[in-house]
């Protein structure tokens, strides 16, 4: 009547005896990382830049690796404007069609955006998912931060030209402010003029 | 695997608990196993106040109220250096970690000490004031934010997802 294995239960978690503060907060590893990407190649720059520095943790070859989200978000096409048109002057509210195919054209848009990213990020074998958002920039940013529980949030930032000091691009500087998550900002290299 | 660049990245820690988080979640997250990243604890004293020995009144200010304040500073200093301490303690074997200390005004001297060092990236955190929890920035983490030419990383205080 031998025991087998005993099993040992050890308390992982230790318990600091910090009198003062509240326990030390447990800071767990990223799981997810969001970049958001546009046109511009200040927001590849950034991708590349988060790529380099955190592949340890989104490498696919990792089990429980994190994943890096790529963000896309579509300014909505304001379908109804009205559209001043031909020599009449008569205003033409955009028809059907051409809401169409504006839509088209942004569809293609943000897919080759996204189909770029997702090169360089399976280039490096990371473990990406892209999503395809529409609305104000800054708002949906902030709200996916939010829903998806994302534990890094990457923007690259163009600064407003002339105003470099004072801004560092209205949408980072909005998700700077708002976002739930710690938030990454990546400046280009003074080379990038945009 | 090009993981063996070093890398320099800067902590601004000051007394507040934010700052602590932002520390600790470096840790974390910054210095992956096999990486030969420096962690360089940088915490800035407010600056001194300069008092004339001649007051208004005409009294001559004597050593003890200096001294009494660089007392304090000093304390400060420690206290601060030694609740990074407790947080770091566990990662001092496998990170490099300097701990600098300067003076002055917060804001101007990360700036500059980002710079001098040519770190490849600045964490801070930032307090969280009032009503406007998350519609302020703490004005140190947002002009270094603009000023600095690395990336930087906020840390914010973690909302209570429990």
């Amino acid at each position: 009547m031998e025991t087998t294995t005993v099993m040992e239960r050890k308390m992982v978690e230790k318990q600091p005896e910090t009198t003062v503060e509240a326990e030390t907060p447990s800071v767990t590893k990223m799981k997810r990382i969001m970049v958001a990407i546009d046109e511009s190649d200040s927001s590849f720059y950034a991708l590349q830049w988060v790529i380099d520095h955190f592949s340890s943790l989104l490498v696919t070859t990792l089990a429980e690796g994190g994943l890096l989200t790529v963000v896309h978000v579509q300014t909505p096409f304001q379908h109804f404007t009205a559209f001043p048109a031909g020599p009449g002057g008569a205003t033409v509210y955009a028809s059907s069609s051409m809401i169409e195919a504006v839509k088209k054209s942004q569809q293609e848009a943000s897919t080759a955006l996204l189909s770029r990213a997702l090169q360089i990020c399976r280039a490096k074998q990371i473990r990406t998912e892209t999503l395809v958002l529409e609305g104000d920039a800054k708002d949906m940013i902030c709200r996916a931060v939010e829903q998806m529980h994302v534990d890094l949030l990457a923007v690259g930032s163009r600064g407003l030209g002339k105003i470099k000091r004072a801004f560092i691009g209205s949408v980072s500087d909005y998700c700077a402010h708002h976002s739930k998550c710690p938030i990454l900002i990546v400046k280009p290299p003074k080379e990038m003029t945009h | 695997m090009e993981e063996t660049k070093e890398r320099k990245i800067v902590v601004a820690v000051d007394e507040s608990e934010e700052s602590m988080e932002a520390l600790s979640w470096s840790l974390d997250n910054l210095f992956p196993y096999g990486s030969n990243n420096t962690l360089i604890l940088l915490y800035v004293k407010p600056p001194l106040p300069v008092y004339s020995s001649i007051d208004a009144a005409g009294f001559i200010v004597t050593g003890d109220p200096v001294a009494a304040l660089n007392k304090y500073e000093h304390e400060l200093v420690e206290s601060v250096m030694a609740r990074s301490q407790t947080v770091y303690q566990d990662f001092e074997s496998d990170i490099n970690i300097e701990r600098r200390v300067g003076r002055g005004d917060a804001k101007e001297v990360i700036c500059n000490a980002v710079q001098k060092l040519r770190a490849d990236m600045l964490v801070i955190g930032t307090h969280d004031y009032g009503f406007f929890k998350r519609a302020l920035l703490g004005s140190v983490s947002e002009y270094c934010a603009k000023r600095v030419k690395c990336p930087v990383i906020i840390v914010k205080k973690k909302a209570q997802n429990n």
